[in-house]
């Protein structure tokens, strides 16, 4: 019995640099930024007014499945059509029983003010009054709005649009989940569950209470007179990351359906590893050992020595903590400045998707190897002892490149790692 | 080479039992763990029942204080029943390499904490009563918990549950609605499988008796407002159920390789032998009438775990008590069982602990391994009267002693996700 492989056929994205996966992956190689002043929501009083919006946001068709989608929906579904047209499967569509979707998503925008006037009918005599909460709340609730909020939705929406009826998978992993998606996809196709998946990420959490909730936590930049300088991973003088939105969809596909239909085949995934900290759920282990031992096996899952690695896509987050944990792991296998691959992180550009980050960077590895053009990283200006290695500072670099590693680490302490080669028969 | 996966370790913490031999009892004993709400005051709700999990104590389960602050109930549950199947398995005196140890749950939605919350919302409101972002900024946000994010972050179960058993192998958290934990336990299966991990915790593990949970599926039309005793409400199959009841609470296996289970000398509770999934592609929140969804991931479970229909011998339906569910499940096992021979029996104990969304599937998949473990399997109660076109054998009322060998475990999602596990004696 010979071994499945899985190729990538089809790529789809939308982000705070634009819709298309061609023209993100311009984007990148310009060094743009999609940081910018929050438009949608006032935040005039709120300590972080900056994040990468996607604008203007998209209208998508709905093919009457459903009135009302939520934003994370409509990404999904606008990077998922991209990916699905691009791999050419609108014109030959696989057999749906044997066509899935994996996604990673997170939580929804949390609106707390359409529970408002439930909360003030509740707390109108003092002690929180649950009947009055009840009642109010079931006269002024939308629930199917509630409802499209779900971190599953977008699954099922794309599943819906594309006419996909085998797995319909969706995580939760923070950070991790987009490259999670990619990784349990590529293995779903490796042991026969499925023949083509579109795998990927999805997620909007530009609202008020993620705004508070993750600058209470420290965790994001207040560097808000320099919406462009703010997402600087590795950089000495980064003071957090910044909340992006969007999604990227690749399409995963087992290699001898793609040869079959004469798809154009980008890259392989060839390696993939999954771990957890263990630590702590407020903070990642401080040495990354989690981090490394999900580069180890994906290492070990694709059969490669750490020397194959040309280039390593960072989790590169611009946090303080992350960014000296990433590059401490990578030295521990890779070796210091010199030996280790060049590292860089797309985040600059884009600031932290969350579930969507890994997708989207996966993406920006297999144009990569494609065009054997490294991404920069933007805004690298003051070299940090605690980070010492090659970032591909501030400009594109040609580099023939053959095997790509993708790291994401997750709020929470999951890790996980991909491992994507350059196709060739 | 694919490696074989067995069953070592079962937790539970269910409406109508704590821990997984109580949990068990009280299935094969008909009794319900559906009363009227007591987590908060639910009167003149139409809605006003559920299967709450009563006299749970989570500082018996979780060793960090601290760390039960940022806990929800879901959480708590999640972790309480994989610390039961750990040393169920005895895994705390002899731990797996943590490298090759890994989490999976099936999770749901965090609820919110509305008193937490509240005074944050009404701080933030203008003079005409209308929430204010610029004063939510000023004010209203300074009055959240700190870590309120954290404790909203559904992938906190796998990641808690890590943390506890020291468990830095493949880690994940699935939520999609009511198969979730299936998923879970699916994935779980392939983990060990294809030999990323020896050792896997899987589960579910959800909550959602909360006033916005309740409020919504009311009105979605889903839940049952039925005044009767509250214990017979939830009534898969039968003519007059009218939704299902909300339930809570969780339940973990431990799944590990033959290999592994064998060399440490484990008791083998019994095989996971196959696992299935299969998209709907139709409505947002109705199963497909015809049930092609759910039999496909019947047939695929099957066909992966190299079983013929004629050698399964009892079913652990889906069967929420809600109309179209327990038809379109009738007429899939039907469509797949039903050629020339016979369609084993099929039971639900959503009639006895409600639906607990995103745990219903690691509820089921544990009563599995338990049914082939003491050749009985538990009963439908309140199938009085079976509705015409629900004409299979249910089990109605009473546990039956059965030599079951082989399971099949439905779970069919309020968006159209359906998982199918197949679960079977444990021969070497």
């Amino acid at each position: 019995l010979t071994q499945r492989r899985v190729v990538v056929t089809g790529l789809g994205a939308i982000s705070p640099l634009g819709e298309g996966a061609e023209h993100n992956w311009q984007q990148m190689l310009r060094g743009a930024s999609g940081i910018r002043l929050i438009d949608r929501l006032d935040v005039s009083t709120m300590e972080v007014r900056i994040a990468g919006e996607v604008v203007p946001l998209p209208e998508v068709e709905e093919d009457g499945l459903f009135p009302r989608l939520g934003i994370h929906s409509r990404f999904a579904l606008v990077a998922g059509r991209e990916a699905w047209r691009d791999a050419g499967l609108l014109d030959e569509p696989p057999e749906p029983t044997r066509a899935g979707v994996y996604l990673g998503a997170g939580k929804g925008i949390v609106e707390v003010w359409r529970i408002a006037d439930a909360l003030k009918a509740a707390k109108a005599g003092g002690d929180f009054d649950y009947p009055a909460f009840l009642r109010r709340a079931a006269e002024t609730m939308d629930p199917s709005r509630r409802e499209q909020e779900r971190y599953y939705q977008a699954g099922t929406h794309l599943a819906r649009a594309v006419g996909a009826q085998g797995p319909c998978w969706v995580c939760i992993t923070a950070c991790a989940a987009g490259n999670h998606a990619i990784g349990e996809a590529a293995a779903a196709i490796r042991h026969g569950d499925a023949d083509v998946v579109l795998a990927g990420g999805t997620h909007s959490q530009i609202d008020l209470m993620s705004l508070a909730g993750y600058a209470t936590l420290g965790a994001l930049s207040t560097r808000n007179d320099e919406p462009h300088r703010a997402s600087r991973p590795f950089d000495r003088k980064r003071d957090g990351f910044i909340l992006g939105e969007g999604s990227a969809v690749l399409v995963l596909e087992e290699l001898e359906h793609a040869r079959q239909r004469g798809a154009h085949i980008r890259a392989e995934v060839v390696g993939y590893g999954n771990s957890a900290d263990a630590y702590r759920s407020t903070d990642p282990h401080p040495e990354g050992v989690g981090a490394e031992l999900a580069m180890r096996s994906a290492l070990r899952s694709a059969g490669l020595e750490p020397g194959a690695i040309d280039y390593i896509n960072a989790h590169g987050t611009s946090t303080s903590q992350n960014d000296a944990m990433e590059t401490a792991a990578i030295k521990r296998i890779f070796g210091p400045r010199g030996e280790a691959p060049p590292v860089s992180s797309t985040k600059s550009m884009v600031g932290h998707l969350i579930a969507a980050a890994g997708a989207l960077e996966a993406l920006a590895c297999v144009r990569a190897l494609e065009e054997g053009i490294l991404p920069p990283t933007v805004n690298y200006e003051n070299p940090d002892p605690a980070c010492d290695l090659d970032y591909v500072p501030n400009e594109p670099r040609e580099a023939r490149t053959v095997y790509a590693m993708n790291n994401s680490f997750g709020f929470g302490g999951q890790n996980i790692v991909t491992i994507l080669r350059r196709y060739a028969d | 080479m694919r490696k074989r996966v067995v069953v070592t370790g079962l937790g539970a913490v269910a409406p109508n039992g704590l821990g997984a031999e109580a949990f068990w009892e009280a299935c094969l004993e008909g009794r319900s763990g559906i009363a009227p709400i007591e987590g908060f005051d639910a009167t003149g709700f139409p809605v006003r029942i559920a299967g709450e999990v009563r006299g749970f104590k989570p500082v018996d389960w979780v060793p960090s204080r601290k760390a039960l602050k940022i806990m929800g109930n879901n959480i708590r549950f999640g972790v309480a029943a994989s610390q039961m199947a750990a040393e169920h398995a005895g895994l705390k005196e002899e731990p797996p390499d943590p490298a090759r140890y890994g989490v999976v749950m099936g999770s749901g939605i965090v609820p919110t904490d509305l008193e937490e919350i509240g005074d944050a919302v009404l701080a933030s409101l203008d003079e005409q009563g209308r929430f204010s972002t610029r004063r939510f900024g000023e004010t209203g946000q300074k009055m959240l918990f700190p870590l309120w994010l954290l404790k909203h972050l559904p992938n906190m179960v796998a990641a808690h549950i890590s943390i506890i058993q020291n468990a830095q192998g493949p880690n994940n958290t699935i939520v999609t609605a009511c198969s979730a934990a299936t998923q879970a336990i699916g994935e779980a299966f392939r983990i060990v499988q294809r030999g990323d991990a020896d050792v896997v915790l899987t589960g579910g593990s959800d909550s959602r008796v909360d006033p916005l949970s309740l409020v919504a599926y009311s009105l979605l039309g889903a839940v049952s407002v039925s005044d009767r005793p509250p214990e017979t409400v939830s009534r898969p199959f039968d003519r007059d159920r009218d939704g299902f009841v909300l339930g809570e609470g969780a339940a973990c296996l431990v799944l590990e390789s033959e290999e592994h289970a064998r060399a440490r000398g484990a008791t083998i509770h019994a095989e996971v032998a196959g696992y299935g999934s299969a998209f709907d592609a139709y409505a947002v929140t109705q199963p497909e009438p015809e049930g092609w969804g759910a039999s496909r991931a019947i047939e695929a479970a099957l066909r992966d775990a190299e079983v013929s229909t004629e050698d399964v011998d009892y079913i652990s339906a889906h069967g929420t008590s809600t109309l179209l569910n327990d038809r379109m499940e009738t007429v899939a096992v039907k469509r797949v069982f039903d050629r020339g021979t016979r369609v084993p029996p099929l039971s639900s104990i959503k009639s006895m602990i409600g639906h607990l969304i995103g745990s219903a599937g690691a509820m089921e998949a544990l009563v599995s391994v338990l049914a082939i473990r003491d050749g009985r399997v538990p009963p439908t109660i309140n199938l009085e009267n079976p509705d015409a076109e629900c004409d299979l054998d249910y089990v109605p009322n009473e546990a039956r002693e059965l030599n079951v060998r082989t399971v099949v475990s439905n779970s069919f999602g309020f968006g159209g996700q359906n998982a199918v596990l197949v679960i079977r004696e444990y021969n070497p």
